[in-house]
């Protein structure tokens, strides 16, 4: 169908963008950090819209999940100097253990969405608080992960331009990951149960497994993220539990568009964009000002566009290409 | 010559808070038969209905499909099992199409790649090839009821459960949806038990009726049987009278 | 052992107040069955709001709820109107983006415009402590603790005798039933969430008169109603009061005998395991 190759030109296209994009920016470290970042939000963003678009619960923990993967990666390498990259693995695993945790008991028949999402958020502080407390693995000051000055197995470089094309590479898994659920068993449970639980369980769908596994795999994108994270700091501390960037992380998810692919990596990419501009140019006395704009967004998407900005995008190419078969 | 009947129910009990809205209820379905359950509104036979499919529990009683205890399972366990069911007011997959709602029925019994298959089986049995590609939310009523039918089929149950699904549709869609139904027994060997309060379908589907009252089995067999049963014309008519 | 027992004195007076916040989140989450994310932060506007009431006209803070209940009233009826209601007919994941852009928005606006200096009065009419069989009880937090508790007894009984109370509760049971019976929905939800956010009022004029407000209070505050409503579960007034006491006592418990960090931990612990373990809450009918 021609859309449907149309589709996969365009993303061809972006990949080829996206892969040359260093190429303009790498003299600056500041542009190559700004452009690291946006990909790492749309990462989130985009494993974000499994649990949130797809199972429609509103996570707020992809600080936790990230913060447990970044701990984990940061004390296999400090303590037995094991290999990030095997810190990926581990910590998506052990972000993935803590979803379960969370979920399994929340997604109950009949347990409301609204405490899911507050558990989520508590979930993020408890773990702060934690592993403020717990000074064998974290406590209040950062441990510095050790220091190489370009070192493959501990990814460790002094460019970020290594860290970007990780950083890439987890967003084209996350989005072939996205769209391979769509079109499978899991997608249309779980669409068919944000639709309308009571008649999607009486046609076989078993929503707690199906949640719980929407979680899973959302947890572990996280996870593992949080190893790069940790390695792109060069240091973990409990910070990165962070509130605030779990709140980013779902409004980018609702803003981008739930039920679309692409949706959190549009969103992310102009949000995130918008937040370091503003942080270059008003710097820290304006510092909320980016979470004040984020939330303004979020309220006037949800209220008059809740399909998202990519549902725009998407009627503006369809006016677009209808205009031009009319002059055809 | 004793067959072992493809659903029992034995004692089944439903409380909310002191009322029984269903009491002490004991039948059984038997392979390939078409069941009718009839009784006044309020009688219970909706709570019967999420009872035996999972969807509330049960205070008391037991629930066995081919020989298996399904009593405390959920509903998409006992889906599994090979018991399927329609609501009495539809549950629409508003934002779904025709297709996508039936192919999430289809995922029951079937795995990714045989899944397309079992839709493509589905929709010219249920004469939905021409809306296939249509949003749920924009359907009538009749068409409405054939989808949700369309897709509890999907799940290729064993017994069908059917909650007035005659109601609010015209003589024309009556018929069409007694021979579908006909269709379905015939055909996809599937055994019926049907909630209705149009009695023009109970009588010309039915080859056996139970009657339900105040949560309470009070009658049981043939139609002819029933029409004349004092006891059902006391539940209906003395309503009436009452008022 | 008086250490204990003083902790749990205040710990009780706290909950109280604890409560009435509360009871409003529970209000509108009965009625409307949406947990409104930014109810922390109504308070922290409350709290300010009864900062500057008391400052410029010169009247005690306890006094200030006379002036900022409406006002908070007017406050949560516009953003039923402009906000939630628009909101209701849409999946549930968008109701609660809602109120979580709400809340952040409040918050980060009331952190640009006050940065983090936090603000509290000089004294208020309630200072002062007395002791009671050595236990020292102090004075601003025993008169808050009774206020609440008959604020609360006053909306249990408008819930439960007045035409406007029996409403709200009908709709929150069955909505379709009480439409039917001539029960406009719509103002129903607003007068509920006019109400649930002009209680923050009472409780912020109160907590004015022992504590200081700074833009994240809403944190606080809103981790704490989310807690106790969650170990309340709904359909009991008496049971939310409980709750409150409870949390309250945990919270002063923890402060005073594991660590001053602790404090939101042991809130935020309590608030997981009953999720975990009983999402209908201790009291809870649903």
């Amino acid at each position: 169908m021609k859309t449907g190759r149309n589709k996969l030109l365009l993303w061809l296209l972006f990949l080829v963008i996206a892969l040359a994009l260093p190429a303009a920016f790498y003299s600056s470290q500041y542009n190559m950090m700004l452009l690291t970042t946006v990909v790492m939000y749309g990462v989130l963003a985009t494993a974000w819209n499994i649990i949130g678009g797809m199972a429609g619960q509103f996570d707020l923990a992809a600080g936790g999940y990230l913060g447990l993967g970044a701990f984990t990666a940061g004390t296999l390498l400090i303590r037995w100097d094991i290999s990030p990259w095997l810190g990926m693995l581990a910590g998506g695993l052990v972000a993935t253990g803590f979803a379960v945790l969370v979920g399994y008991p929340l997604f109950r028949f009949k347990v409301r969405e609204v405490w899911y999402a507050l558990s989520s958020a508590a979930l993020v502080s408890v773990l702060r608080v934690v592993f403020l407390i717990w000074e064998q693995v974290g406590g209040p000051t950062e441990r510095y992960l050790p220091f190489h000055k370009w070192s493959l197995y501990h990814l460790r470089f002094s460019s970020y331009i290594p860290f970007y094309y990780l950083m890439l590479l987890m967003l084209i898994l996350a989005l072939l990951i996205n769209h391979r659920i769509r079109n499978t068993r899991l997608g249309y449970y779980l669409v068919a149960l944000g639709d309308n639980e009571d008649a999607a369980e009486v046609l076989g769908v078993d929503a707690r497994a199906s949640k719980l596994k929407a979680l899973m795999i959302y947890a572990s994108i996280a996870g593992a993220v949080g190893a790069i994270y940790a390695c792109l700091y060069g240091y973990i501390h409990p910070n990165f539990f962070s509130s605030s960037l779990s709140l980013e992380v779902s409004i980018l998810g609702i803003v981008g568009g739930m039920g679309i692919t692409y949706g959190p990596l549009l969103a992310a990419i102009i949000l995130v964009s918008a937040r370091e501009f503003l942080r270059a140019n008003f710097g820290g006395q304006l510092e909320g000002l980016y979470l004040a704009i984020y939330a303004v967004v979020l309220i006037l998407i949800a209220l008059f566009r809740p399909q998202g900005i990519a549902s725009i995008l998407r009627e503006v190419c369809a006016r677009v290409t209808s205009r031009k078969e009319k002059d055809d | 010559m004793l067959v072992e009947p493809l659903l029992k129910v034995n004692g089944l009990t439903k409380r909310f808070g002191s009322l029984a809205a269903v009491n002490r209820v004991s039948f059984e379905i038997y392979q390939g038969e078409v069941l009718g359950l009839i009784g006044p509104n309020g009688a219970g036979k909706t709570t019967l209905f999420n009872t035996i499919t999972g969807l509330y529990r049960p205070d008391g009683g037991s629930v066995f499909l081919k020989g298996e205890n399904i009593t405390r399972l959920y509903p998409y366990s006992i889906c599994k099992r090979g018991m399927s069911r329609t609501f009495q007011v539809i549950q629409t997959f508003n934002n779904l199409t025709v297709e996508e709602a039936i192919r999430v029925g289809a995922y029951n019994r079937h795995a990714e790649k045989a899944v397309a298959e079992q839709v493509g089986r589905i929709i010219p049995f249920f004469d939905l090839e021409k809306i296939r590609k249509k949003k749920c939310e924009e359907l009538g009523l009749a068409l409405l009821k054939r989808v949700e039918i369309a897709r509890a089929v999907a799940t290729q149950p064993d017994l069908l459960l059917l909650d007035e699904a005659g109601a609010g549709l015209n003589a024309a869609e009556m018929s069409e949806l007694m021979e579908m139904l006909g269709r379905l027994r015939r055909e996809k060997k599937i055994t019926l038990c049907v909630v209705e309060h149009v009695m023009k379908m109970v009588m010309g589907l039915c080859e056996r009726i139970i009657v339900l009252d105040y949560g309470e089995l009070i009658a049981s067999g043939k139609p002819e049987e029933i029409s004349s049963n004092q006891k059902v014309i006391e539940a209906y008519l003395g309503k009436r009278a009452a008022r | 052992m008086r250490a204990l027992v003083q902790n749990v004195l205040n710990g009780t007076m706290m909950g109280c107040i604890y409560a009435l916040i509360t009871l409003g989140l529970s209000i509108i989450f009965g009625v409307m069955n949406i947990v409104n994310f930014a109810h922390g932060d109504f308070v922290m506007i409350a709290m300010y709001f009864s900062f500057w009431v008391g400052s410029w006209w010169k009247i005690d803070t306890v006094a200030t709820p006379l002036v900022t209940f409406p006002l908070l009233f007017v406050f949560g009826l516009l953003t039923y109107y402009l906000v939630i209601d628009r909101t209701l007919r849409q999946k549930y994941v968008t109701q609660i983006a809602v109120t979580v852009g709400l809340m952040t928005l409040l918050r980060s606006v009331a952190q640009l415009i006050w940065k983090a200096q936090p603000r509290a009065i000089p004294y208020s009419l309630i200072r002062g402590n007395f002791v009671i069989a050595g236990y020292t009880i102090m004075l601003s937090r025993f008169v808050s603790a009774l206020v609440s508790i008959a604020a609360i007894l006053i909306i249990y009984l408008f819930l439960t005798r007045t035409w406007q109370g029996r409403a709200i509760r009908a709709a929150s049971d069955d909505l379709d039933a009480a439409s039917l019976m001539g029960i406009n929905y719509k103002w129903t939800y607003a007068l509920a969430f006019g109400l649930g956010s002009a209680l923050t009022a009472v409780a912020g004029g109160l907590l004015m008169s022992f504590q200081q407000v700074d833009p994240t209070m809403g944190l606080r505050f809103g981790l704490l109603s989310f807690c106790i409503l969650a170990l309340a579960g709904l359909g009991s007034t008496l049971g939310l009061l409980i709750s409150g006491v409870i949390v309250g006592i945990a919270e002063s418990l923890a402060m005073g005998f594991w660590d001053p960090r602790a404090q939101s931990l042991v809130v935020y612990l309590i608030f997981v395991l009953v999720l975990w373990l009983r999402p209908r809450g201790l009291f809870g009918r649903k």
